[in-house]
């Protein structure tokens, strides 16, 4: 097993290692060596997944760096969460790499962009295999390293330039948290190892609300849950395929499997407010996306909000039902990304959705995936989206009504916006030159789609997985199901996502003209939605007129102070006394008899008077 | 004398009889002054490896002792001792490693008489490959100078900008630093009455009998603020930043890269281990300046426009997490300050040889002066990132474990021994702060130089000279350093081993003024060294016997 666990982990790595040294000029070759890698990748973690007994875990530890009393270990945990997670972006990211074989077919770069790829793989394993909170950590880092070096692969361009160090400071103010979170850990527990970690928080004096929500800052960077979220729309600048592996299906994702990996360690109320924190993200990241115009920002703010659904049900107190929606969301949300992709890849990358229109004739694969995507993120019943969010609506319902009021508002909304995305771009009339001249994507790009489609349909059906995958989310699941209300949950759902298909209809149903409705039907929902709340500009308001000026003042106070007036300012009153001195070195004799004089009557006065005491 | 022995000799004694072979035959001829100087850098660098690699970490006092003692100063205790331990052999080894780089840019260079540039660089290994190889306290500061007064004449003779003013104020500033400590040293060795004048006749001679804690406290302060101003404690920075930016490539490299570890190491080895109460009691003084590197520093680092100066300003930053982990004064503290040590070495060497190749391509340092650079030299995009992202502290680098190490330490040091959360872990969260702003300015000048578009500036510089990749030669050294770089990042257990043996040994003493975790975080000083205090107060006794 261990032979199975370090070549999954390496073999990433190895490849990633191969293309920086030698194929830095060999594209085709790389790209390949990355699909290849990838499908490994596959096969080695089902070995791992399906090589144990069922339930059973597989632990293994070494010593990584030990000083003093500090003692920390590398070592894997394949219990039933990582497995579901293993099995998550192992087949995802397999069928993503074969998507980019066609996607980036023409890029200049693509040595850089698999390389990329793979450095990304090796380290989103070794957070679904960490057996501890350090060694999360530095994957943790190491994920948002290979977020920076992809969002960054258009780099000529400022958008990309921007977003990627906005996407790595950003995550880096949560990390600051995660870190003080771990560090604590470490002292409060004497451990960090999540088995230990796990026997020692059964005692309750050692667990409290702030190291909770500390190490919550991790999720809420990576998750970019709110305040954290701005980094998350930004990002979209990366390749698409990019977005669908790395911001959408695992790493952004990677924040909820860290809270189910320490749920042990939360309080009441941290989990509450967790919760909370989680619903009003769903609800305004909703809102959000109503307005937007790039395909590739709705999908990000859907994504936003479909976290904040995970994060609510952890919350809740059912982290099987938060990783179960994060499987599902990983398929159908993938599956749309890669569909916008291939949208986009036909359409001479533009992305504004009110310049696509009638791609259903051009690209049927592509959009009736795409609609099976759709269907699936509002909820239609008995698609995979409808079992895993209809069950954080029904346990909200039972538990905490106030969340689940949010969150309902959320997903009429979700409802909305996602019909409205699918009418601009693959209904009515092309709205421009270059939709007008699409066509369907090639094989690589649509044979993905369909196995995520199918995934999207019948994902939500527990019973058709290997009971290794899915171990972990039966007990939650089977907790939802003995909750009352499932019938006027179930009316409540088809209202919600019919009432969104109808809106949506109504408003984005058949438009020509390349002007949002929305403006003029409602002008201050429409700019309240565009503005985001504002978030954006307050942080940049912080950082240009509140951070850098102090950062100045600072400089220019150091110039002043410890330069000037500190080293100069000595070397200036040492220089004072040597004009001073020079000033005796008249070369006139008289002066020097007369100091001669002076200096000898000095010293007698001195003898004179004290020096006869001693 | 066995081969490792020759070995750790000889990559003292090889550098400098190099840089005088050169001195004396080879100003004229370019060729064989290089081939020479291969050879003077080389050694070192080898048989660092070798060294470091045959050490046994489970050594716990000095391997490969080298023992002469019939120079005529024995009545002062005085003698030529060479030797390597936990601590020493990787940062001997970096030295190395930091040394052959600097030396190959300089190779490359096209420094105008490079004979005795080559001369006065490889006199300058020498004195850093002996600084860490020595036991004796004398010869561990002379070679410390060995290795300062070079680096003054190069900065006044190929330096950039204003050279000679600022060539001035490096040689008074640090001569003040080194003269200081020098006075701690002695005063050390005065009060101790030690056999002989290094590092273990010391620690034994305050195990027999142990110093009074106000003359730990006068002795650790002339030692803190000597070597302080070495390292470029906040406030007595100042130097440094200008100081690099205006000095030469090579000499950036090995001074910010080796040379400045030497107050550290010094702290490291000497001043905590034999000064406990002094360490105990100067601790948050240490703590509250190294906040001062890390926050002000830092922020002023952000603030830079000049590739080079903020380079500088970056490693002074640095040095604050270095200095975080001495305050505490704990073994986890110190062990941790030499990983970062060793890691941070290298990762600003190599931030300064890119800065270099940057200017020779863009023919400025002005970071908004260039832009898009990642197109026509995406090789060179790639190490700075890497030395970028090293720097800030991204695991897969050493300086990552440093920092963490560090960080942990400081952790157990705002227990308080409470097991709780305390007001001390303000120096825990203001120091976490760093990491962020090493993100903002080590991206920042990643996207201003690579990223974006190509500024007018520099459209207009291509024109006159076509902007190339790094070459495969030039690629050579970024390479040895980021080897070793990565090393301590994937597998840093390969260096821990030795330097966690050496240290809590030695630092025993000073653990004991610790509470719960081991960490000395407010021990009331007076009583654990009650054996302090009444060995001081019988020799006061004893001198007012005498007297009368």
């Amino acid at each position: 097993m261990i032979q199975v666990a370090l070549s999954l982990l390496f073999l990433p790595f190895i490849s990633a290692a191969v293309t920086l040294c030698f194929l830095r000029k060999h594209g085709n070759i790389a790209a390949l060596l990355s699909v290849a890698t990838a499908g490994g990748i596959l096969a080695f973690s089902s070995l791992l997944i399906f090589g144990g007994e069922e339930g059973s875990i597989f632990t293994w530890s070494t010593t990584w760096f030990a000083l003093s009393d500090m003692h920390l270990e590398f070592g894997f945990l394949v219990d039933s969460p990582a497995k579901t997670l293993l099995f998550v972006v192992s087949f995802i990211g397999l069928l993503i790499h074969i998507f980019s074989l066609g996607y980036m077919a023409d890029d200049e770069a693509k040595s850089r962009y698999f390389g990329g790829l793979s450095i990304f793989m090796f380290s989103m394993i070794g957070i679904t295999l960490a057996d501890n909170l350090i060694m999360i950590f530095v994957f943790w880092e190491l994920v948002g390293f290979s977020s920076y070096l992809l969002i960054a692969h258009y780099f000529k361009t400022d958008d990309a330039a921007k977003a990627s160090r906005k996407a790595f400071i950003v995550n880096r103010v949560g990390d600051f948290g995660f870190l003080l979170g771990i560090i604590f850990t470490y002292w409060i527990f004497g451990t960090v190892n999540l088995q230990e970690l796990e026997a020692a928080s059964l005692d309750p004096t050692l667990t409290s609300t702030l190291l909770c929500l500390l190490l919550a800052c991790g999720f809420i960077g990576k998750s970019a849950q709110f305040p954290l979220h701005v980094w998350l729309p930004d990002a979209m600048a990366g390749p698409t395929p990019v977005s669908a592996l790395i911001h959408a299906a695992t790493m952004v994702a990677a924040g909820v499997f860290l809270l189910i990996r320490i749920d042990f360690l939360f309080t009441a109320e941290a989990l509450k407010l967790v919760g909370l924190l989680g619903a009003v993200m769903g609800l305004y990241a909703g809102f959000c996306a109503l307005s937007q115009r790039d395909i590739k920002k709705v999908l990000a703010y859907s994504t936003l909000s479909q976290l904040g659904y995970m994060a609510a049900a952890f919350g809740l107190g059912l982290p099987g039902i938060a990783l179960f929606h994060l499987m599902t969301h990983a398929f159908f949300k993938a599956l749309m990304f890669l569909g916008s992709g291939s949208v986009i890849h036909a359409c001479h990358h533009e992305q504004d959705i009110f310049a696509y229109g009638g791609l259903r004739k051009k690209m049927p694969i592509t959009a009736y995936t795409f609609l099976v995507g759709v269907l699936a993120i509002s909820g239609v019943h008995f698609l995979s989206g409808y079992f895993s969010k209809d069950a954080i609506l029904l346990g909200a319902y039972n538990l905490d009504f106030v969340i689940f009021l949010i969150l309902y508002v959320g997903a009429i909304l979700t409802s909305v916006y996602m019909f409205r995305l699918y009418f601009l771009t693959f209904c009515g009339e092309a709205r421009s030159k270059s939709s007008s001249a699409a066509y369907e994507s090639t094989i690589f790009m649509t044979a993905p789609l369909l196995v995520l489609g199918f995934l999207s349909v019948v994902g939500g059906f527990v019973a058709l997985y290997p009971i290794q995958i899915v171990e972990f989310l039966l007990p939650d699941i089977e907790r939802v199901a003995n909750m009352p209300n499932h019938l006027w949950m179930n009316i409540l759902g088809l209202f919600a996502w019919v009432g969104g298909l109808s809106i949506a209809w109504k408003i984005y149903g058949n438009i020509t003209s390349t002007e949002d409705p929305l403006s003029e039907k409602s002008p201050t929902l429409f700019n309240l939605s565009r503005s985001k709340l504002f978030f954006d500009e307050i942080y940049s308001f912080y950082i240009q007129r509140i951070q850098d000026p102090f950062f100045r003042f600072l400089e220019i106070m150091e110039l002043l102070f410890i330069s000037g007036l500190m080293v100069r300012g000595s070397a200036g009153v040492a220089a004072l006394f040597a004009l001073l001195g020079k000033s005796f070195y008249s070369g006139k004799i008289h002066s020097y008899s007369f100091w001669f004089v002076i200096g000898t009557i000095g010293f007698l006065t001195y003898s004179i008077l004290f020096g006869a005491n001693s | 004398m066995d081969t490792f022995q020759t070995l750790l000799l000889g990559s003292v004694l090889v550098p400098s009889i190099a840089s005088l072979g050169i001195l004396f035959f080879l100003l004229n001829d370019k060729h064989m002054a290089k081939k020479v100087a291969y050879l003077a850098f080389g050694f070192p660098c080898i048989a660092g490896i070798i060294l470091f690699l045959n050490f046994d970490p489970n050594h716990t006092g000095y391997a490969y002792e080298i023992l002469y003692d019939r120079m005529g100063l024995q009545s002062l205790g005085i003698t030529f001792h060479l030797g390597l331990n936990g601590v020493s052999a990787p940062l001997f080894a970096m030295a190395g490693f930091v040394g052959l780089a600097a030396a190959l840019v300089a190779i490359q260079s096209d420094t105008d008489r490079l004979p005795l540039y080559l001369s006065m660089l490889a006199f300058m290994q020498s004195g850093l490959m002996g600084l860490f190889a020595s036991i004796d306290l004398l010869f561990y500061y002379l070679f410390h100078e060995f290795a300062l007064i070079p680096t003054f004449l190069m900065i006044g003779l190929w330096g950039g900008r204003d050279r000679r003013t600022i060539a001035l104020e490096i040689t008074i500033y640090l001569t003040l630093g080194a003269l200081i400590s020098l006075g701690g040293l002695v005063a050390l060795n005065v009060m101790l009455d030690a056999p002989k004048f290094d590092f273990p006749s010391l620690s034994a001679a305050i195990l027999a009998d142990g110093l009074g804690i106000e003359t730990q406290k006068k002795i650790f302060g002339l030692l803190l603020f000597g070597f302080g101003i070495l390292v470029a404690l906040f406030p007595f920075h100042s130097w440094a930043p200008r100081g690099y930016e205006a000095a030469p490539t090579s000499v950036s490299m090995l001074h910010a890269g080796v040379l400045k570890k030497f107050g550290l190491y010094g702290l490291v080895q000497l001043a905590l281990p034999l000064l406990p109460a002094g360490g105990l009691s100067w601790g948050p003084y240490i703590l509250w300046l190294a906040l001062g590197n890390i926050l002000i520093v830092g922020a002023i680092t952000v603030a830079q426009n000049n590739l080079k100066s903020m380079i500088g300003n970056g490693s002074v930053m640095h040095m604050g997490y270095c200095f975080l982990g001495l305050g505490v004064c704990s073994s986890l503290g110190a062990s941790a300050t030499i990983m970062l040590m060793c890691a941070h070495g290298l990762s600003v060497s190599l931030m300064f040889l890119l800065a270099n190749s940057i200017n020779q391509r863009t023919n400025t340092l002005e970071m908004n002066e260039m832009g898009g650079l990642a197109a026509k030299t995406p090789l060179l995009a790639c190490f700075f990132a890497a030395a970028t992202f090293a720097t800030i502290g991204l695991p897969g680098f050493g300086n990552f474990w440093g920092e963490f190490a560090i960080f942990l330490s400081l952790g157990g040091y705002g227990l308080d021994g409470s097991g709780e959360v305390t007001e001390k872990h303000l120096f825990l969260v203001l120091a976490a702060l760093g990491i962020i702003i090493s993100a903002i300015f080590g991206l920042r000048a990643m996207a201003r130089i690579f990223f974006g578009e190509q500024s007018e500036e520099l459209s207009a510089h291509e024109k006159k000279s076509k902007i190339n990749d790094l070459s495969f030669a030039e690629s050579i050294p970024a390479v040895l350093i980021l080897l070793p770089l990565v090393f301590i990042g994937l597998w840093p257990k390969g260096i821990s081993e030795g330097i966690d043996i050496s240290i809590t040994k030695r630092y025993e003493l000073l653990e004991k003024g610790g509470s719960n975790y081991g960490l000395p975080s407010c021990c009331p000083v007076d009583q654990v060294f009650k054996k302090s205090v009444t060995n001081q107060s019988q020799s006061d006794a004893k001198n007012v016997e005498e007297r009368k």
